[in-house]
């Protein structure tokens, strides 16, 4: 299986712009033989939109954006980023990430974990997801993540739990700090590589990460995709701070010859995970 | 404190080219004193750019500061960046001979806005977005004058503390004389920063650092070793300058209001 990376930057509440390079960059990937290609966070709009939100948001069953991207996923699988608002909830806006196929949108995973601090002001403009859920593709059955997702292990384990083999995340994430003196990127692109490493390796999938370059309102997105294999090694990873775009050829295969020889997976106990969580979610109170 | 000086230099000439760009400019202009900071920010914006998309402005109040006029023009030369000195003499004296004073302050603002009013003058005359050469010490302590040299269209610098200006000039290769020289504001003839403001640069980029950058209580930076008296005079400079880190306040009245909650980025559309 081939997996193409488009890590990209976008302008900044342009849909139209954003689509367009979309396009090109799968029409590479189409002709390179991928059979599944990512974008990153927010893809379709850039990331910090602030008020924007609203004006760039798209309801899949009725913008013009989703029948140009489903017709193409009848070439190609695609995974991007981009402002959700659906009919039944007019004036929430989700932080969303949608996996087409077959000419149809096979699943959206909404961000949960909308960080709120620091430089960060996502709870202000976004509403919250709800849920992590794995998915059945022609691919193999992957879950979701978006950005802060991913850094909250809780989500990786959900979907391995749910049987995720491939675990993708789109990112756009800022770089911060510069103390590292040997590094050609960020000391937070270490943060990461660490998780896709931790993860990889002890759900025995094939971690993909998408991470968003370029500028905007002067902080630089750090580049570094990448993606681990189902032993945690490295398989590729992307250059930190400028666009760049592969097609990765990866084996599935993989999952099952390193699911046999460390059984996290076969021993994986959910039931006793959820018991424990029912527990302390039951017995929280406010002290 | 220690910076990656190839990293660094990389993300501010990244920087530099696309919020000049996304601004819908080619060409970027600033103001050289011959000081650390304008020179590192001309060496900067050449690579980013290009030499021939950088116009410096070198603007001398008689010669108060004849060493950094002359330190400004070898830049200027080393870079081959397109150059031009404006004596700002002749404006500053009139003024002053209509509303006299003994403060070098005000005679310094003053000054700094003159070059400042020059800048966007020059700025519209030849299309080039104006690069400010504030660092994170000057921004936070409020050593600077406000819509003066604080005034600019993008801001390379502001996160690097002077100390680490100077290790990336080092790493740029400027001229020694300029890497070791005292800082001034050449706000007077013999003006140094680091007597003005009373704290040499290391320690009061050290003290920063605490406070801010690894937001350290007062109490715990006293403890790690440095003066509380100092300590405490740096915080009293933060916060009596935090007008100079903002946009005024704006009287809200309506359900939505600029700078309020009509929030759009920066870089909107771009």
């Amino acid at each position: 299986m081939k997996i193409a990376i488009a890590q990209i930057s976008s302008v900044l509440g342009n849909l139209d712009k954003n689509l367009k390079r979309h396009l090109e960059f799968i029409q590479q990937a189409i002709d390179q033989k991928a059979d599944l290609i990512i974008f990153p966070e927010l893809s379709l709009t850039g990331y910090s939109l602030k008020d924007l939100v609203a004006e760039v948001a798209i309801n899949p069953a009725q913008s013009v954006v989703f029948p140009e991207l489903l017709e193409v996923s009848k070439k190609i699988d695609l995974v991007f980023g981009f402002v959700e608002e659906r009919n039944s909830n007019p004036g929430l806006f989700f932080n969303s990430a949608a996996y087409l196929s077959e000419g149809k949108i096979v699943h959206i995973h909404r961000k949960v974990f909308l960080p709120t601090s620091g430089m960060f002001e996502e709870g202000r403009f976004f509403a919250a997801g709800r849920e992590f859920r794995s998915f059945e593709t022609r691919l193999a059955r992957t879950g979701l993540m978006i950005c802060r997702d991913f850094l909250h292990y809780g989500s990786s384990y959900c979907l391995f739990a749910d049987g995720a083999r491939l675990l993708i995340t789109i990112s756009a994430a800022p770089g911060r700090g510069v103390s590292n003196l040997e590094s050609q990127g960020f000391e937070t692109s270490r943060m990461w590589e660490l998780m896709g490493e931790a993860m990889s390796f002890f759900s025995s999938a094939v971690v993909i990460y998408c991470n968003r370059v370029g500028l905007e309102d002067g902080a630089t997105f750090a580049g570094g995709s990448f993606i681990y294999s189902p032993y945690g090694k490295l398989i590729v990873k992307l250059p930190y701070l400028e666009e760049a775009f592969i097609v990765q050829e990866i084996d599935l295969d993989e999952i099952r010859r390193a699911r046999k020889s460390w059984p996290f997976k076969r021993d994986d106990r959910p039931e006793v995970i959820w018991r424990s969580l029912e527990r302390i979610i039951k017995k929280e109170d406010e002290d | 404190m220690k910076i990656n000086t190839r990293l660094v230099a990389k993300v501010l000439t990244n920087f530099i080219r696309e919020e000049t760009h996304k601004a819908g400019f080619d060409r970027a202009i600033l103001g050289l004193s011959g000081g650390l900071d304008s020179t590192v920010c001309a060496y900067l914006a050449a690579q980013a750019l290009g030499s021939d998309k950088v116009f410096g402005l070198v603007m001398p109040y008689k010669d108060f500061d004849a060493e950094g006029v002359r330190h400004a023009e070898k830049v200027a030369e080393i870079l081959k960046i397109r150059w031009q000195k404006i004596d700002i003499s002749p404006q500053i004296d009139a003024y002053f001979s209509v509303f006299p004073t003994d403060s070098s302050l005000l005679k310094g603002n003053k000054m700094a806005r003159e070059r400042m009013s020059i800048l966007y003058d020059f700025s519209a005359r030849d299309k080039a977005l104006i690069l400010g050469t504030n660092n994170k010490t000057e921004l936070l302590i409020g050593y600077g004058t406000i819509h003066g040299d604080m005034a600019c269209g993008i801001n390379p610098m502001g996160d690097l503390y002077k100390t680490q200006v100077r290790e990336l000039g080092k790493y740029l290769k400027i001229p020694e004389e300029i890497l070791t020289k005292k800082p001034t504001a050449g706000l007077w003839p013999g003006q140094a920063d680091e007597e003005e403001i009373g704290l040499s640069y290391e320690e009061l980029d050290q003290i920063l650092y605490h406070l801010v950058d690894l937001r350290q209580p007062v109490e715990e930076v006293i403890k790690a070793g440095f003066e509380e008296s100092k300590v405490r005079r740096i915080i009293e400079m933060i916060k009596k300058s935090e007008f100079k880190r903002k946009m005024p306040p704006i009287a809200k009245i309506s359900n939505r209001t600029v700078g309020h909650d009509f929030l759009y980025p920066y870089d909107w559309d771009k």
